[in-house]
């Protein structure tokens, strides 16, 4: 085994050469596209630029409507965009104040090796498909309901089914100026990070791929949303900023294949039920919203039921519990041209009540973070720079104690440390295009079931490009 | 490989810097509200809330209702930046995490000064935004404190 591994290391740089050139010529086609399409936008667009550079230091009575007559034409876009756009404008006149919202996002991935949502790394996989469709209302000023099915088609773990995303109501408890407290009750999004609430639009993703360090893919069904009654808060002072609160009592959904092999050892068939788990989180936001932070928290419980003749580690294994409690903390700086954000997340695991001393002794804190920096070129254009990194122990960061005690284990698999790099091109508000390119040392956050056994040894060193193209509306 | 990698950067980079850079125009224009909202001025926070679709209702408990232009329209830069005091592009991903987290509804998108006039007069509870050549009696101007 060892030779065939040497074997593939030794092939790599070849390969990867080899299929970055390729990918380089790729993103070039993508980029010339665009600039063409910009060299050709018609002039009524430019002769606006310059009326508004003379409105701005001569502003007359007589240019004012003549500069406004003109941005109202260029605004009427020909064929498909006006239609939906007129249809969308009728949809918002729906009774009670009814709205319709959705997206759709289709992704490209293609991996030097091991595989990602589908069968990635021989050629690359259409794999990746997120729909989704949501309704909201407000039968009442301050009574609010929205729902939203959800279809995710990502490898093994995500097959596409619909399901519901959230669906809840939520109501108003208190209102005065710009300050509120709320009740939500049903099923809700579950606040934590930046991004965990809207993680399956692209629009709303800094990337194709979220950091995977925080945003698991692998047991995203488990954090994603449950079933639960939240409380929520602003509070806004006109001159220190705005400081909100969630905080939920919930049942997390924890029936979910991915999530079970990833959290169990093998020898473990039983499923986990889920039990009554708490989550929290606070932001607080300057009032030009150029500084945000949060701190967000999860206490979640799970039971263990074991099946019949389940083992682990050579012995046996009873009903358990597990219990994982993440913190997150999250910054981020806006700028007019320039977004830094970072995310910090240290994780506790613990294993209760197995009946089995090896499962049992599992109590570990894994560690993630990641940097990022985005810069809008042009409010079309954006790129995308990222550093991320996971243990999945933190005091077995390289892997070495795992391999110690588990032979059979790589330690590449208790670590991942990706350098992303990408480019956004927002075409119009409602469709866009982009592209990354990541480099990913480790294997700590693959999904399991896409990647078994039978497929041989994962590759620590690995690189991965996707395009996405994504509409919403 | 790490040539290669840097290649890939650099070319990025100076396929954007060869790109024009949109102006983000401003003007002279004010905020307006449907004839029968009580509010004749308001605090830049509560407007800020408003336009963020937060604050859901006028002190009287009607519903409001937000109507803006496009995200790339120049006025609606101009909103942002100097009546808002944020950048457009947050407004955009503050109605989007509302949104797609079912916790909150996005403004209500006109295309034209004629419907941003048209929908503000004719809906209880509007809130919109004009320029000031083309506000007429049918709207209150909105005073921010």
């Amino acid at each position: 085994m060892k030779m065939l591994m040497y074997s593939r290391l030794s092939n790599y740089p070849m390969i990867t050469y080899q299929w970055i050139t390729r990918h380089l010529v790729l993103l070039f086609l993508i980029g010339a596209f665009p600039v063409h399409a910009q060299e050709l936008s018609p002039t009524p667009k430019r002769l606006q630029t310059s009326d508004g550079n003379s409105t701005r230091w001569a502003r007359t009575a007589v240019e004012l409507p003549a500069q406004t007559s003109e941005s109202d034409e260029v605004k009427q876009k020909p064929g498909l965009v006006s239609t939906a756009a007129k249809w969308l404008r009728k949809t918002t006149e729906l009774p009670g104040d009814l709205q319709i919202h959705g997206f759709a996002s289709q992704a490209y991935i293609t991996t030097s090796d091991n595989d990602v949502f589908g069968n990635s790394d021989k050629g690359g996989s259409f794999g990746f498909t997120e729909a989704g469709l949501n309704a909201s209302m407000r039968p009442l000023p301050r009574l609010l309901v929205s729902a939203q099915m959800l279809s995710r088609r990502a490898g093994e773990g995500s097959t596409g089914m619909p399901r519901l995303d959230f669906g809840f109501l939520d109501y108003r408890l208190y209102s005065q100026e710009a300050n509120q407290f709320g009740i939500r009750v049903g099923r809700l999004k579950n606040p934590f990070g930046f991004y965990n609430d809207t993680r399956d639009v692209a629009f709303t993703r800094p990337s194709i791929m979220l950091p995977q360090s925080i945003y698991f893919d692998r047991t995203r069904n488990l954090g994603l949303s449950g079933d639960s009654v939240q409380l929520y808060g602003d509070v806004a002072h006109s001159r220190l900023g705005t400081f909100s609160t969630q905080f939920g009592v919930w049942l997390p959904i924890v029936s979910d294949k991915d999530t079970e092999t990833a959290v169990f050892f093998p020898g473990m068939k039983g499923n986990l039920s889920r039990e009554v788990s708490y989550i929290g989180r606070g932001v607080y936001e300057t009032n030009d919203k150029r500084i945000r932070l949060a701190i967000s928290g999860i206490w979640l419980n799970t039971d263990y039921n074991p099946a019949a003749g389940d083992t682990a580690f050579g012995k046996t294994v009873g009903a358990g519990s597990l219990q994982f409690s993440p913190i997150y903390f999250s910054a981020q700086y806006n700028a007019e041209r320039w977004t830094l954000t970072s995310e910090y997340a240290i994780r506790h695991f613990v294993y209760r009540d197995f009946g089995n001393e090896k499962v049992d002794s599992f109590n570990f804190f894994g560690e993630s973070f990641y940097f990022q920096g985005e810069y809008r070129f042009t409010p079309k254009w954006e790129g995308i720079v990222r550093y991320d990194v996971l243990f999945t122990d933190r005091s077995d960061r390289d892997g070495s104690k795992f391999v110690a005690e588990n032979p059979n284990a790589a330690a590449h698999s208790r670590y991942a440390k990706d350098i992303t790099v990408g480019l956004r091109w927002n075409i119009t508000p409602e469709f866009m295009l982009r592209a990354e390119y990541h480099h990913v040392n480790g294997t700590g956050w693959l999904s399991r079931l896409d990647n078994s056994a039978s497929e041989g040894p994962l590759s620590k060193h690995w690189d991965l490009f996707a395009i996405q193209a994504s509409y919403r509306f | 490989m790490s040539t290669i990698r840097a290649c890939i950067l650099y070319s990025l980079l100076i396929f954007f810097l060869c790109n024009k850079t949109e102006v983000w125009a401003s003007d002279e224009f004010e905020i307006i509200t449907h004839p029968g909202v009580n509010e004749k001025e308001i605090t830049e926070n509560s407007l800020r809330s408003i336009f963020s679709m937060h604050l859901k209702t006028w002190s009287d408990g009607t519903k409001i209702r937000v109507f803006v232009f496009p995200d790339d329209d120049p006025l609606h830069q101009s909103l942002a930046k100097e009546k808002l005091k944020v950048f457009s592009y947050q407004l955009r991903s503050n109605w989007d995490r509302l949104v797609y987290s079912g916790t909150g509804q996005a403004p209500i998108k006109v295309n034209s000064s004629e419907e941003m006039l048209a929908k503000v007069a004719s809906t209880p509870g509007a809130i919109g935004y004009l320029r000031k050549a083309v506000i007429n009696e049918n709207v209150n101007v909105l005073q921010i404190k």
